[in-house]
């Protein structure tokens, strides 16, 4: 399965990484979870936006 | 802090059935039929009260946000994987042992779901309304009525646009196992021209159907200056609900 990843940005990271996947509260010592991701990604992103270039080239790789 | 303190703990990528995992170049903690996929993290890093300072860091976040993306999309290239979302970490490898054994139905579950399928992204994007350079007006009464006139064209317009979402999204879950409409991203966060109206999500045992109704959409909607994006495949992050 070759990945057809097309101009992949860390908000796009981002908004499947740190906002979906199986969340597991409750039973971990550690959890992003805990977090108010909004703000933080929010603020992260703010601090630079662009495409990936190294995501890019790698996920054609 | 006790000088006893482990300085590791396990972070964990997402699971995969035990039977595949042996093939991966990943590390793994097996139990039962699931193994999860796992690193040792420095506990310095995601520490409760070190981990909202680096989640403030953008150079940390890329660089982490990065290697949880390349680790599933690599085992999705290779076999079904149960994305967890970032930053799940535990600190005994019993903890996680536990885990598996606790939540073995729902993974399986979420495993079987998404066996064989993948997640592919589709993005729309408006143009910007241009502001049409209006006439001066000849008097108040036609200026009230140029400003009514505008205020009702953008409202024609935004419906327009809004219905045009609406339909992308329906006509592409045709296509797909299952299929969501997230938030689109705000202006802010995308940094680019443009305003986003679609921000779907879709799981498809087969993505060419999918891809030629993107092209389809893309035609139509070439006039309005409506643009289709397509993304992934991606590891199905949007599909494997929200745990317990």
């Amino acid at each position: 399965m070759s990945a057809v990843a097309q101009d992949v940005t860390l908000v796009e990271l981002v908004d499947r990484v740190l906002n979906q996947g199986v969340t597991l509260t409750g039973d971990l010592v550690l959890s992003v979870a805990d977090v108010d991701l909004v703000y933080v990604g929010l603020r992260v992103i703010l601090a630079s936006v662009g495409t990936l270039e190294r995501l890019d080239s790698e996920a054609h790789a | 802090m006790s000088v006893l303190a482990p300085s590791t703990a396990w972070y964990v990528y997402g699971v995969v059935a035990a039977a595949h995992a042996a093939a991966l170049d990943t590390t793994i903690v097996a139990e039962g039929d699931l193994a999860a996929l796992v690193a040792a993290v420095p506990l310095s890093d995601f520490a409760d009260d070190a981990l909202p300072d680096r989640l403030n860091d953008r150079e940390w976040v890329e660089a982490h946000v990065l290697a949880h993306q390349d680790v599933l999309q690599s085992v999705t290239a290779a076999t079904t994987v149960v994305p967890f979302r970032f930053g799940t970490v535990y600190l005994e490898v019993e903890d996680l042992r536990a885990m598996l054994r606790a939540r073995r139905d729902e993974l399986r579950a979420a495993l079987a779901y998404v066996e064989g399928r993948i997640e592919l992204g589709v993005k729309a994007w408006a143009p910007d309304a241009e502001e049409d350079p209006a006439e001066a007006p000849a008097s108040g009464r036609a200026y009230l009525q140029q400003r009514l006139g505008a205020r009702d064209a953008a409202r024609r317009a935004e419906s327009a646009l809004a219905d045009a979402a609406d339909d992308a999204h329906a006509r592409l879950l045709r296509h797909a196992v299952d299929g969501v409409a997230n938030r689109p991203q705000p202006r802010e966060l995308t940094g680019r021209a443009g305003r986003m109206i679609l921000n779907g999500a879709y799981l498809v045992d087969d993505p060419a159907p999918l891809h030629e109704e993107v092209a389809q959409l893309s035609d139509e909607h070439a006039a309005a200056q409506i643009v289709f994006e397509l993304t992934g495949p991606w590891p199905p992050y949007n599909f494997v609900g929200e745990g317990a």
